[in-house]
């Protein structure tokens, strides 16, 4: 869908970018960084942190922290633990511990957080679900999350690929964070429902069986 | 601490702005519709109904105030349930819990406030529009 913009991007962010100094070790959080001249469209799930300067597009999840500077221009949804939003913001929000949109911060859409803080001069627009009601649908989404982090390497390959190869990133990005995230969350989900659902059919396929083996029975009584 | 701090208790502090200032103390209650052009302190007291409000509006910590409020600041540190339309500023402060939707033109909450429905930014000329 919107893959070519990004893949027609240069590769300045990999040349940009100086986190890859160590090689990233998988036990360690690791913090991306786009800055003002970098650009996302997709999706982008990081086990650490994230700060955005420049412009994002698609779905953004990190394990960490997620910070968006003044310059930058998101149209995403965005879920982190701490998010803070000092640029312009339009989507959604998951904050599972708090959200703070700072004084040079906007932000349009529906947030769903644990704590919230808008500072004066900030503009915000949206629903917002908190406290007691909203802790439950806050911690719900962190226990799916929670088997997430099982495939790390899919997401070291992600990160890598975003710096790496932004002409490649186009497909690899959007392509395993789906893999990734259903893929712990789908199975525990269908199989339920697969059990269940696996009765139903049995039914009909013996009601079948019951109405071709019926005329049988009945033809020899009728007979 | 400017000048003469000594001297500023409650009642002075009505006088000096020259408005009016309608206060319900901790036994004081109110029930209905109520428009004034005067500020509103509600600080302990109860109240419940629809306060279109001229100056401000100030819910007290440990406050509870069910009603439809309307008022040019509106800050509150208790809990509110309700409508809330603050023609310019609403504060929630670090006790605060908010309960129904919001139209502000400015909107600050402090970290420990709850609140929780639809938030309204914008000049109230635009709001008829959209």
């Amino acid at each position: 869908m919107s893959s070519r913009p990004a893949a027609r991007r240069p590769t300045p962010p990999a040349a940009d970018e100086p986190p890859r100094e160590s090689s990233p070790t998988p036990n360690q959080p690791n913090s991306v960084q786009l800055g003002p001249r970098d650009r996302l469209i997709g999706q982008l799930y990081i086990e650490g942190d994230l700060r955005v300067g420049g412009v994002i597009e698609g779905e953004v999840e990190a394990t960490g922290d997620v910070e968006i500077d003044d310059m930058a221009n998101v149209k995403a949804s965005l879920a982190g633990r701490d998010v803070s939003i000092h640029g312009h913001v339009n989507g959604a929000v998951v904050a599972r511990k708090r959200l703070i949109v700072g004084r040079s911060g906007s932000l349009i859409g529906d947030v769903r957080v644990a704590r919230l803080v808008i500072q004066d001069g900030a503009s915000f627009s949206g629903k917002v679900s908190m406290g007691a009601g909203a802790d439950k649908p806050v911690k719900a989404p962190e226990a799916p999350s929670a088997p997430v982090a099982p495939p790390k390497p899919e997401v070291q390959a992600v990160v890598e690929a975003v710096f790496e190869a932004p002409a490649r990133v186009a497909e690899p990005t959007v392509v395993p964070p789906p893999v990734a995230k259903p893929a712990p969350g789908k199975p525990s989900i269908t199989r339920l429902p697969a059990t269940r659902v696996a009765v139903p059919p049995a039914r009909p396929a013996s009601k079948d069986g019951k109405g071709k083996t019926v005329p049988p029975k009945g033809k020899p009584k009728r007979r | 601490m400017e000048s003469a701090p000594v001297e500023t208790d409650g009642q002075t502090d009505a006088k000096r702005d020259g408005t009016k200032k309608f206060t319900l103390g901790p036994n004081d209650s109110l029930e209905g519709k109520l428009t004034y052009g005067g500020s509103m302190t509600v600080d302990g007291g109860h109240a419940e109904g629809e306060f279109r409000i001229g100056g401000n509006i100030e819910i007290g910590n440990g406050t509870v105030v069910k009603a439809l409020l309307e008022a040019s600041n509106v800050t509150i540190k208790g809990e509110v349930e309700g409508k809330l339309t603050a023609r310019d500023k609403l504060t929630l402060g670090k006790s605060a819990k908010l309960n129904g939707d919001v139209q502000v033109k400015r909107l600050q909450i402090e970290d420990g406030a709850t609140l929780n429905g639809y938030v309204r930014m914008g000049d109230f000329e635009q709001q008829a529009g959209s």
